[in-house]
């Protein structure tokens, strides 16, 4: 009876449950089509750039990234990454790039490139190529290229620009963006076709293209609702969802149907005042990945009455924009791509806040969605994810009044969460919280 | 100093109290320009009579300030680079130009500008391949950097001008491969400490300054007798920034270092700028193809369907076949800072081609601070005892 409450303390939305079976019936329907023989590509997340093309071209793309949090969750990455470590790579690198270097040199050494038996999920086949992208991250890229040491198997580096703020703004440099991001998926399509053996379907890609803008302008749709309060979403359903957009995980079309059925879902919810937890007295804005091993850790917070209104830039849909007059489809991916990291630009500019795409965001968000804290989860082997935080922290408690705690943790390794320390911390911030909500009336803020 | 030269000298006091000249010349009127990375274009700086100034991280200096800015497990070198300059270290300079050479320094960056009101600052970003299109890329962001060079300078950067400094440059180049030149013999002629407190010197003047006195410690080292003791040891340093004399020289107790492949070595100063129609594509040529870093993605064909690992480390690491060859090396110690991705990423396969010409090495790691050079010499003496 007790641990029926306890699931209550979030109240789930009921149309995040078929979008999120959709998904994980993709990753089950994608481990038997790679046995069956269809090739796999193992990718970064690439921000919309290189998946459109993929999804067209009917190839199974596996995320090492994701399965680095799937063999976390189901506890056979530490085996993964003491063969990392035991072949030379540094423990300080990456831990979902640990894993899948410490994996794919047990399948290619041990296995004799079959997948290893302990590997969940029917574990990541040996792929046909490897799509590497240097968005966000130095690890993105050279982690691939360090696979090489395990299997010969051809990377294509996907470049994505990352502008400073003032810079975005010299006259023609977007365009030289858009010009470098066309020429480079031209290139990088006949990359895949020569590996495939097959043509582009060019009707089938501006098909997928414009689904992936549509899934993501109502994903965007449904997270503005969440500005209401109490907030109808909590940030473990966002997670949930998630990869439908992002990594456009399953069918486009049925994900565009579920993130529908969520928009009215969340809209009757606003209308009749329903909250994602049952009190909601203080709203948070999370930075970064969370602890993906300890995902129950946010039922304890809500239990206090803690809401999780919104999350980390790296993971929400791009500010929508019209590509409706952009005919080429390889441009349209281009812009809609540099919309999610440039969106923000132009506001930030005005603000005068030049820590960019990673930090501006969170300045927004604090704002608009009317936050009382944030916390901030600095990652020690997602150094990436975490450069920007102390930086996020001071400019919300400068500009906003908005406090900060940080707990730290990690990706991979579990050892490094400790969500026992970290609830002790709840109940002194919630003093902190309560504090900064009188000093942001006294200035005039209105909440 | 014995007969070892006036120049070297003068390097030695230059090394010990580097922003002095910078500040004499910002006396006189001259704008001093502060880079973290040697991937800044210096080129266009000159060009523009700006004196460029390659900003530095202290070991000896507990990192404090840069606490509030940076998180603690992320780039030592970084922390430390941008702990000096909010410390008003670097209080002179007029401006800053950043680069982004790895995800530390474009992140560091962005933090950099909003924590210091510099009257010029600029990023410049830079693609992870050396693809046609990326190059394109590079070259537009060059000219973006120009623009705004020629808003804060009130100058036009005029093709003629930009070839002079390249020119400038590529002879300082030309310079410290003369430089390094000078440890081919066995014993070397001039140390790896010394060649540290050079590299710096240069790094600290402006470029025709630089070249006087490369010019005058070459032609005096090539005559002095008092060269360093013949060791058994004859080491390649790989590692992304060694611009320390003390990390050197727990290197040099044992052995004679005659080849570095770091940022605070000969690294900036291999091959020289193509004096190209527009001398923006010899640049973004350069800077991206030229630069041996672990930045940059490189693979043996572009576009390739088909990997073969052996031909992958030649492309990447086939450089140093020659040079361990003419230089006589006998061991190499990959020196990683800690939290430095790209090099980090590289080590086991870099190890993997060391293997394949003969040549034996160590990885070490340490994070750049004075309190982990015990523990580096341990490590450096109980490798160095493998290859005697």
């Amino acid at each position: 009876m007790v641990t029926e409450e306890k699931k209550k303390v979030i109240n789930r939305l009921k149309s995040m449950y078929p979008l999120r079976a959709k998904v994980n019936e993709t990753y089950l329907k994608s481990a038997e089509a790679i046995k069956a023989g269809k090739p796999a590509v193992w990718a970064m997340l690439n921000f919309y750039y290189g998946d459109p093309i993929l999804k067209a071209m009917d190839v199974e793309v596996v995320y090492p990234e994701n399965y680095g949090a799937v063999a976390a969750a189901m506890g056979v990455a530490q085996r993964y990454l003491e063969q990392a470590d035991a072949d030379g790579f540094p423990t300080h690198l990456c831990g979902y790039s640990l894993t899948s270097l410490g994996y794919t040199s047990r399948m290619m050494k041990e296995f004799k490139g079959e997948v290893p038996p302990e590997a969940p999920f029917g574990g990541m086949p040996k792929p046909l190529f490897l799509l590497s992208s240097s968005a966000i991250c130095d690890a993105r890229y050279k982690w691939f290229q360090a696979l090489g040491r395990y299997m010969d198997v051809p990377v294509w580096p996907l470049e994505s620009p990352s502008p400073g703020v003032k810079e975005f703004f010299i006259e023609g440099s977007f365009q030289r963006m858009v010009d470098l991001g066309v020429k480079h998926l031209r290139d990088f399509v006949v990359f895949v076709e020569r590996m495939l053996g097959r043509k582009m379907d060019w009707a089938k890609l501006d098909e997928t293209v414009d689904l992936m803008i549509e899934v993501n302008r109502v994903w965007h749709e449904v997270n503005e609702l969440r500005k209401a309060k109490p907030c109808p979403m909590h940030s473990r359903d966002f997670w949930s969802a998630m990869p439908a957009a992002l990594f456009l995980a399953g069918d486009l079309k049925d994900s565009l149907q579920c993130f529908k059925d969520m928009y009215v879902e969340i809209k009757d919810r606003v209308n009749n005042h329903i909250g994602a937890i049952s009190e909601e007295k203080y709203r948070l804005v999370f930075a970064e990945l969370p602890p993906w091993h300890s995902l129950g850790f946010f039922d304890k917070l809500a239990e206090r009455g803690w809401d999780f209104v919104v999350e980390s830039f790296g993971y929400r849909p791009p500010i929508p924009i019209d590509l409706s007059q952009v005919k080429d489809p390889l441009e349209r991916i281009t812009r809609f791509s540099l919309q999610f990291f440039a969106g923000y630009y132009e506001d930030a500019r005005q603000q005068n806040v030049l820590g960019g795409s990673f930090a501006y965001p969170y300045l927004k968000y604090a704002r608009e969605w009317r936050c009382d804290g944030a916390m901030l989860h600095p990652l020690i082997s997602c150094r990436s994810a975490s450069t920007h935080l102390p930086y996020v922290s001071n400019m919300l408690m400068k500009k906003l009044k908005v406090p900060s705690l940080s707990i730290e943790g990690d990706i991979v390794d579990l050892r490094l969460f400790n969500p026992e320390d970290a609830l002790a911390k709840a109940e002194p911030f919630e003093e902190t919280m309560e504090h900064y909500r009188r000093v942001r009336k006294q200035e005039g803020f209105d909440w | 100093m014995s007969d070892k030269s006036k120049g070297l000298s003068k390097v030695q006091e230059i090394y010990r109290n580097r922003s002095q000249r910078a500040k004499e010349l910002k006396a006189a009127g001259k704008k001093i320009i502060g880079y973290p990375c040697v991937y800044v274009p210096l080129e266009m700086l000159t060009a523009l009579g700006l004196v460029p100034y390659r900003t530095y991280g202290d070991i000896r200096e507990a990192v404090t300030e840069a606490d509030r800015a940076l998180p603690t497990s992320f780039c030592p070198i970084m922390r430390t680079c941008l702990d000096c300059d909010l410390k008003g270290k670097n209080d002179f300079l007029d401006g800053m130009v950043t680069v982004h050479s790895c995800d530390p320094q474009e992140k560091t960056a962005r933090v950099w500008e909003s924590y210091t009101d510099y009257p010029y600052f600029h990023f410049i970003d830079m693609p992870s391949t050396v693809r046609p299109e990326a190059i394109e890329y590079f070259k537009s962001q060059l000219n973006d950097f120009r623009k705004t060079l020629e808003t804060f300078t009130g100058q036009k950067l005029s093709a003629d001008k930009l070839k002079s400094a390249i020119k400038a440059h590529n002879q300082q180049r030309a310079l410290v491969q003369q430089l390094y030149e000078l440890t081919k013999p066995v014993p070397p002629l001039i140390s790896g400490i010394e060649l540290v407190q050079v590299v710096k010197a240069l790094m600290s003047l402006p470029v025709a300054e630089g070249n006087d006195l490369l010019t005058q410690v070459i032609g005096e080292a090539k005559n002095h007798t008092d060269v360093p003791k013949k060791k058994p040891a004859r080491l390649l340093i790989w590692s992304s920034s060694l611009d320390d004399t003390d990390i050197m020289q727990i290197f040099e107790t044992k052995a004679n270092v005659v080849m570095d492949e770091t940022c605070g070595g000969i690294r900036a100063y291999r091959g020289s700028v193509k004096l190209t129609t527009d001398p923006l594509d010899g640049l973004a040529d350069y800077y991206m193809k030229e630069i041996t870093c672990a930045r940059t993605f490189r693979q043996a064909t572009l576009g390739e369907t088909k990997k073969d690992y052996a031909k992958d480390i030649q492309s990447r690491f086939g450089y140093l076949k020659g040079i361990v060859k003419e230089w006589k090396i006998n061991g190499a110690i990959l020196l990683l800072v800690r939290y430095c991705d790209p090099f980090a990423f590289e080590m086991p396969s870099l190890k993997d081609y060391l293997d394949s010409i003969g040549i034996p090495s160590t990885y070490i790691e340490y994070d750049y601070t004075i309190g982990a050079l015990a523990p580096l010499r341990t490590r450096v003496e109980a490798f160095l005892e493998t290859i005697r």
